[in-house]
Parts: structure tokens; sequence; C-alpha cells
């Protein structure tokens, strides 16, 4: 089919393609190909990795849906997966639930949170929304401190949780989690790409470049913004759920208000408004300490002393967000951009219509 | 009478954390997540450069005044002023990465210990009713209130006191009149870290410095919003509201409440009073 250019769009069809460039199909097609085959020659260790990737993005793309499609700012993405894990704790301990049942309750819970949560953007935004949204999570984290006080049988140790069993399988060990991750991790994948590019994401967006301008266009800002905060709720609460059985362990003091503010680096640093990013990212910073870790097994052993490992593993993602916001705003998606125009317009440097901007 | 001196304290404390989150508010429009951060390390630099030279105070001192100079130019020169212009969530987000790196300084440098910091005048004062005062805690209402009245003198009489008022007021229309806002802006930086390096040493006085008291931070945020965000006199009142409620919580009900009680507070003004007690109703970004 002929074209008019990568960057421009003569037909309704073009511009609703989600993949524009005949390298991405190539691309995905290799992504698939990869993940599909890549645990035959990894590690269990490795494999746990990857897991713990597949459960990190999800969350962010339950963020990046909140904060990079609706622009609502929301730092108790920590207490969202709080509550799936809870839910899972309460459902396994307390009711000996089946995993078809519990993930679905989390879910559900996590809505019926997010739809909470998210009443104050009704009339805050911005800095008061973010302060808002803060006070909802030690609110909540509150709760679950209260719970595993009560509860557990050691409040230190946290809440074991046994392997969930679907039909007459145990879903166990590294390798089954990949594909069951992989597999869900796609699914909503795809379902976000749709999503914001058709009704729901048109209004998001609109709302996030300019509200009051979006509500003169007949959005319902009521509902969409509770439905962006349900959304990115339900997403982090159903993973949430996941790591709950992958890691068989619950404890309130994994959700802290870093997690929260871990998530929020994974989609600046991805770019706002990227889903690729946000995947790629919760990547990036979900691996990034244990790259820290291994960098300093080549470093003199003086300099190995315990905390220290520890204390850049903290600081490495506050130093990510500085740099980024300060020196790339707008992320590694922007990054990518500019490569990608760069090509286009090879062997021309003069800057090309900004159409592609979505 | 006790209880009137741990919450007077108390008070102190948190008024300083929320004078200089409303100065940084009023004056770039930023709030800064990252100031219990900078009081605890401002704290510990005052902790350690006394140490360094055998246990002088002086030197002490010398120690938490340039590190307030320093990281409050250095966080206006090398981070905020090249945000201006953004949307507002990139300067929020800076001061948290901010915050975050502070906290590693104290896991990399202090090794996370939890210090006391003692000057040693430690013999208190006993006051009618049973209550005992250190040195410290006379200290700590004395220096709070010096440090709100020279505030408010320097807002008041002070050349530089107005040129402050109109940059809160319309930075570009005090540009535009020959106010050297970044010169400005930057003192509000350092005004704000000092502020915070006094509360950080006051509390390290009182309990402990560690990654666990960096929360006087949120303590303070919550005492500037219950105050307004934009209003000096609120901070000292909202400080008191939130060092009541959190004594009167560990006291009465249950110390893990007292965590999350400054942001039930926080809940409660924000959907009665949003813009706070004192605070301007214009102000506030609502929808």
């Amino acid at each position: 089919m002929a074209r008019a250019g990568t960057n421009l769009r003569t037909s309704y069809i073009e511009a609703n393609e989600v993949l524009r460039r005949p390298y991405q199909k190539l691309l995905i097609a290799f992504i698939v190909a990869f993940a599909l085959l890549l645990p035959a020659g990894s590690s269990d260790y490795f494999l746990h990795l990857i897991n713990s990737c597949f459960l990190a993005g999800m969350g962010a793309l339950g963020l990046m849906i909140l904060t990079g499609f609706c622009g609502q700012i929301s730092l108790g993405h920590a207490a969202f997966l709080a509550i799936g894990a809870f839910t899972t704790v309460i459902l396994t301990v307390h009711l000996k639930m089946p995993f078809i049942i519990v993930v679905p309750v989390a879910a559900v819970s996590g809505a019926v949170i997010g739809f909470i949560v998210g009443l104050p953007s009704l009339r805050f935004r911005g800095v008061y929304l973010a302060i808002s949204t803060l006070a909802m999570h030690y609110a909540i984290i509150f709760l679950c401190t209260t719970y595993q006080a009560r509860f557990a049988a050691s409040a230190s140790a946290g809440i074991t949780i046994a392997d969930p069993v679907i039909g007459p399988f145990r879903l166990r060990g590294e390798f089954a989690w990949y594909y069951v991750l992989l597999t869900l991790l796609t699914v909503v994948t795809v379902g976000c790409v749709n999503l914001v590019r058709t009704r729901p994401g048109r209004a998001w967006m609109a709302i996030r470049d300019r509200d009051i301008a979006a509500e003169a266009l007949g959005i319902n800002l009521t509902r969409y913004k509770l439905a962006a905060f349900m959304l990115s709720a339900t997403l982090a609460s159903v993973s949430g759920s996941l790591a709950a059985y992958h890691s068989n362990v619950v404890t309130v003091e994994g959700y802290t208000l870093d997690l929260a503010v871990i998530y929020v680096a994974m989609i600046i640093v991805g770019g706002m408004g990227s889903i690729l990013g946000a995947l790629l990212v919760a990547t990036f910073i979900t691996l990034l300490p244990y790259g820290i870790d291994w960098t300093f097994e080549f470093l003199p052993r003086v300099w190995r002393f315990g905390s220290t490992v520890f204390g850049v593993q903290v600081g490495a993602v506050g130093v990510c967000i500085i740099l980024f916001l300060l020196l790339e705003p707008k992320g590694l998606a922007e990054i990518w951009r500019r490569i990608e125009t760069y090509f286009d317009r090879w062997p021309f440097r003069y800057r090309p219509l900004d159409t592609s901007r979505r | 009478m006790e209880f009137i001196a741990t919450v007077v304290i108390l008070t102190c404390t948190y008024a300083l954390l929320a004078a200089g989150i409303v100065i940084l508010y009023k004056a770039g429009r930023v709030v800064n997540f990252a100031h219990g951060e900078i009081a605890i390390v401002g704290g510990y630099v005052f902790y350690s450069s006394g140490l360094m030279v055998g246990d002088s105070l002086w030197f002490a001192i010398l120690g938490a005044v340039a590190f307030s100079v320093v990281m409050g130019a250095f966080i206006y020169a090398a981070m905020m002023r090249r945000v201006v212009g953004e949307p507002f969530y990139v300067a929020i987000l800076i001061t948290v990465g901010i915050a975050i790196v502070l906290k590693s300084a104290i896991i990399v440098v202090w090794r996370a210990e939890q210090v006391t910091i003692d000057v040693g005048v430690a013999p208190a004062v006993r006051l009618a009713g049973g209550a005992t005062l250190s040195y410290m805690d006379l200290a700590s209402i004395v220096l709070t209130v010096v440090f709100f009245l020279a505030l408010y003198l320097f807002f008041t009489f002070t050349r530089s006191g107005v040129q402050f008022r109109g940059t809160a007021e319309n930075p570009l229309l005090a540009s535009q009149r020959g106010v050297n806002v970044n010169f400005v802006l930057s003192r509000a930086w350092i005004i704000a870290v000092s502020a915070a390096t006094l509360s950080g040493v006051l509390y390290g006085g009182r309990a402990f410095l560690g990654t666990a008291s960096v929360t006087i931070g949120l303590a303070g945020l919550t005492a500037a919003l219950v105050g307004g965000l934009d209003s000096l006199r609120g901070a000292v009142v909202g400080a008191f509201i939130v060092a009541l409620a959190q004594y009167l919580t560990v006291r009465l009900i249950d110390s893990v409440l007292s965590e999350a009680l400054p942001f039930l507070i926080l809940l409660v003004v924000m959907s009665i009073r949003p813009w706070g007690l004192f605070g301007t109703v214009e102000e506030l970004d609502r929808v």
C-alpha cells in the first residue's frame, strides 16, 4: 500500500493502526518468539526476576493509564497493590477460596478502592490530588497493618499463602508462572493499547491535556476520571494478588510509600502516555537493584559494605527520576521517537511536522 | 503540665518544617516532599560536623549552616530553576527524587545508624506540676520563637522581604521591576532548608535521627496544609493541631494509628475546608 510517509496519515484506517511502521511488526514477532523460547535456556533465578518484572509491568500499566493518559497523579499505587495482596490473604487464609475466585474478587475490591480514592479527583487537581492520594495510602496501609498485627502468626514474618490450584493443576515453580504471567500481561497490554486508542483513551487524553476543554466537548469528567482510577487500581490489585501468590508471603512492610514512588518513577522514565515505555522501564527498575548488586561484585571489597549497596540501590531510583525529569521530561518514549524521526528524515536534518504525537 | 510541654515542643518541630514548606509554596508553587529528609540529613550533618572537631557545638552549628546554604542554593540552581514552566508534577516529583537520594545518603554516609544529638547541656529545668524540660527543649522553644519573629520582621520591614512578597505574588511583574527573582527564590530555598535543618537538629535532640524519622516531613506537610499552604500563621496553628492530635492518639488510643493520623486529619480538612484554616481560597487548584 502506498503511503504518504510514516508521519502523515491519509485515511482513518491508517490513523488507527497500532503498528504503523514495518519494523514494528518484525519487532513484535521477534519479541513474541523470544518471550516464548526464553525459559528454555534460563535458570530458575533468572525466571524469577522476569516474573517479578511481569508483575511490576502490570502495576505500571495501571499507573500509566491513570497518570500518563488521564493526567491524575497518584501516590497511592502501593496501597492498591496492598489491597490486592490483602484481599488474597483474607480470601485464602480465612475462607479457603480457590485461585479462580480470588483474583477476580481482588480485581473488584481494587476497583472499589480505586473508586473511593478517585473521589477527591472530582474536587481537586494537581498538588492537592497528589496529597489526597498520599493520605489515602496511609489510611489503607494503616488498615492492612492492623489486620496483619491481629491475624498474622508473627507480625514480622508476614502471612504465608499456599500455591494456587487451578482445577487439577498446582501452579508452582517459576517455569509455570512464567507462562501464566506472560499470557496475562499480554492480554492486559493488548487491552490497554486498544483502550487508549478508542473512546475512553481519547477522553482520558483530553482530560489530561485540558480538563475544562474536555468537559466542553461533552466528556463526562466524573465518569472518566473515576473509570481511570478504578481501572488503575484494578490492574494494581490484580498485580498485587498475583505477586502474593507468586512469592507465597504477604507482609505490609513491602507496601511502603517508596514503592508507590518507584511506580511513579517507572512511568516518568518510560514517558507519559507510552505503554511500551511503562513495560520497558518496569523491567529496568525491577532489575536495577540486582544490577547494582552485580556491579558491586567488581568493585573493591572496601566499598561493598552491606549498607552501601543497599543505599545505592535505594538512591538509584531517585537519581533516575531527577535526571529524567531535568534532561528528558518526556521519558524514554521521546528518545525513541527522536531516533525514529532521524531515520525517517535521513539524510535530511530538518525537523518534521509534529503529527506523530498522539 | 508535662502534656503541655510535650505538645509545645512537638509543635515547634512541626511549625519549623511547615514554615519551610509554606515559604517554598509561596515562592515557587512547589510542594516540597523532601522536607523531612532534608531535616534529618541536616540533623546528621550537625551531629557529624560537631564530632569532627572534638565535640564542638560551634563547629556543629557552622556545619549545619553551611549545609543549609549549599543544599538550598544547589536544589534551586541545579533543579528547580530548570523546571519553571513545565507541568506542575515535574517540580513535585523532583522533590520526591531528592527525598529518595537523601534517604540513600543517610544509609550510605551514616550507615543508617540511629543517633541522638546530645549537646552536652543535659540538666533539666523543673516546672510546676511535675514536668521537666531539658535545655534542648528550652532551646527548641526559644529558637522557634526567634525564627518566626525574625521571619516576620524580615518579610515586613526589610527591602528584600518586600521583594520576596512581590515575587510570591507575581514573579513576572517583580522581575520587570528589577527584582532579581533567581536570587530571591534561591534565598527562599536557603531559608526553608535552614528551618528544616533547625527542626531536624531539635528533633534529633529529643528523639533520634534515622531513616524512620523522615516521616516528620509528612507531619510538617500536613501541618502546612491544615493551616493553609500559603499562610505562615497557619503553619503554626496547623503544627499545633497535628502535634496535639498525635500526642493524644499515642496516649489514649494506639501508637500505630498516630503514624496514619496526620493523614486522617488531612483527609478531613481537605474534604471540609481544602484551602486550610488560613489559606487563600483562590489559591486552591480546584476542579
